[in-house]
């Protein structure tokens, strides 16, 4: 079997499990209050920021805090427990396949759940941008580049943090404990952010990536330049270290 | 007897662990600020407790309410992984009593997350505030209305969880309904008086508008009422399983 279709029979586990409906509450929600509060990003309070980056960042916020994060919970939950019920680990482990391959072919749904999440938010931003701008008469509606591009950055700063969920969730056995684990490494990722470590706490990368392009929209709120060179290389050794060890431990208890 | 059950249930589940390390997180916050920033509170004008409070509760409560969630997905999902809720149906108990034990249990585990936080938030105002002296019926004020606010929150999510057999379908709603509930207007009263909202006010707060007895008395209504919606599902349940 080639990892092509591997992830086909990954796929086709997920049906009727309803994920795209969680994938996008979340999303439509956040836009809620924007559109309620509009009026709130001709309020500048001083910041040198023009009213339609001012949406298209305070949208984001608390998706990229909280919820791309928790999305990438749920969804590792999601991929873990569908194999726990009823034994499909020893299924899957008794077919003439490497559990490399398994465990890599999980991973790679959980990067294409957050992509079809992320295709998601941009079209519900375009949606909102659209309602907002007849609503308030103004151009809310920034060009498709820089909204691809920043959303897509964002949500590439997340790849560290699905391998180190991923890697909880092989190590952890207890359900209770890879979620408690998960939930309670995201409240303070908003502390992390603002220490001269962050880069070493994968939950912080999304809102860090954020807000870089906030501090590019708006001069002196935080800084305008991403901090290549400590972040990449320990974002790249902590994504190949987690998904290592996920590819070593994946199914060791089930084989006992 | 089904609250001894439902106890026994719960061993190797690690649902005692995951709210001991929640306490311990969230009584974390308050001894890792002060032992930080202890400069920037100390200098503030007004009741010593009011400051730590302000300082450090939407962070405490954050992580209360995760904890609740994180226990209300992992006491259903003894029940329905291998079939456990099918067993119990065949046993000659009430499936309300069952919701009941679990609900107890959850408020008792709770009530000792929240004593633990409170004791560590005194000690905190004892050790860094200087004139500070510990009153023991603030304390039993300030608690017993942190848990009657966190009593909806505990039933809604306790429902959510009876009502879908797959733990993560829970599990993302209570997420999602933490992360909208935070981005809501704190005080705005209708809105904080909602579930999954209502643990972020103290009383210090509520008195100052003079709110309370409102707050106390909705919050064990709508305690009341989601009680009464999972007595009626679990009605419903049985014409479906």
């Amino acid at each position: 079997m080639n990892f092509i279709s591997l992830i086909g029979v990954e796929l086709t586990k997920l049906r009727r499990s309803k994920i795209i409906l969680i994938l996008l509450t979340p999303v439509v929600i956040m836009w809620i209050p924007s559109i309620l509060n509009a009026k709130i990003n001709f309020n500048l309070q001083g910041i040198p920021i023009t009213p339609e980056h001012n949406f298209f960042i305070q949208g984001f916020m608390g998706m990229a805090w909280f919820m791309i994060p928790a999305s990438l919970l749920i969804c590792t939950t999601l991929l873990v427990q569908t194999e726990r019920n009823h034994k499909g680990f020893l299924k899957m482990l008794s077919l003439p396949l490497s559990s490399t391959k398994l465990c890599l072919a999980k991973f790679t749904i959980l990067l294409l759940l957050a992509t079809v999440q992320m295709v998601m938010s941009i079209g519900t931003y375009y949606l909102c941008c659209a309602t907002v701008s007849q609503l308030q008469n103004y151009n809310f509606i920034l060009e498709p580049l820089y909204v691809i591009s920043n959303v897509l950055q964002i949500y590439a700063g997340a790849i560290p943090l699905a391998a180190v969920f991923w890697m909880i969730a092989t190590l952890i056995q207890a359900p209770v404990f890879f979620v408690g684990t998960g939930l309670a490494s995201l409240v303070p990722s908003i502390l992390m952010i603002n220490t001269k470590f962050w880069f070493l706490y994968p939950m912080s990368y999304p809102f860090y990536l954020l807000m870089t392009a906030y501090g590019k929209a708006a001069e002196g709120i935080y800084e305008t330049e991403i901090a290549w060179l400590p972040w990449l290389p320990t974002a790249m050794l902590i994504t190949i270290t987690a998904l290592a060890i996920s590819c070593i431990r994946f199914g060791v208890s089930e084989r006992r | 007897m089904i609250f001894s059950l439902e106890l026994k249930k719960l061993k190797r589940t690690g649902y005692m662990p995951a709210f001991l390390g929640g306490a311990v997180l969230a009584a974390a916050v308050p001894l890792l600020h002060m032992l930080v920033r202890s400069e920037t509170f100390i200098v503030l004008p007004g009741e010593p407790l009011n400051i730590l409070y302000d300082a450090n509760w939407q962070m405490m409560t954050m992580l209360n309410i995760l904890t609740i969630i994180l226990c209300a997905c992992i006491i259903y999902h003894t029940e329905y992984s291998d079939n456990g809720a099918q067993k119990m149906a065949v046993l000659p108990v009430c499936d309300n009593h069952i919701f009941g034990g679990k609900f107890m249990i959850t408020v008792l585990a709770l009530s000792g997350m929240l004593l633990f936080e409170i004791i560590i938030l005194e000690l905190c105002a004892l050790h860094w505030f200087s004139d500070y002296q510990v009153q023991l019926t603030d304390l039993t004020k300030n608690f017993c209305f942190s848990l009657i606010a966190s009593l909806p929150t505990i039933i809604l999510m306790l429902l959510i969880a009876s009502a879908c057999q797959n733990m993560w379908v829970s599990l993302g709603i209570g997420v999602i309904l933490v992360f909208t509930v935070s981005v809501f207007p704190k005080e705005n009263l209708f809105l904080s008086l909602c579930p999954f909202n209502s643990p972020y006010q103290t009383l210090a707060l509520v008195t100052e508008k003079g709110k309370e007895y409102i707050f106390l008395v909705t919050c064990i209504a709508e305690t009341i009422l989601l009680g009464i919606a999972a007595h009626k599902l679990e009605h419903v349940r049985r014409y479906f399983s």
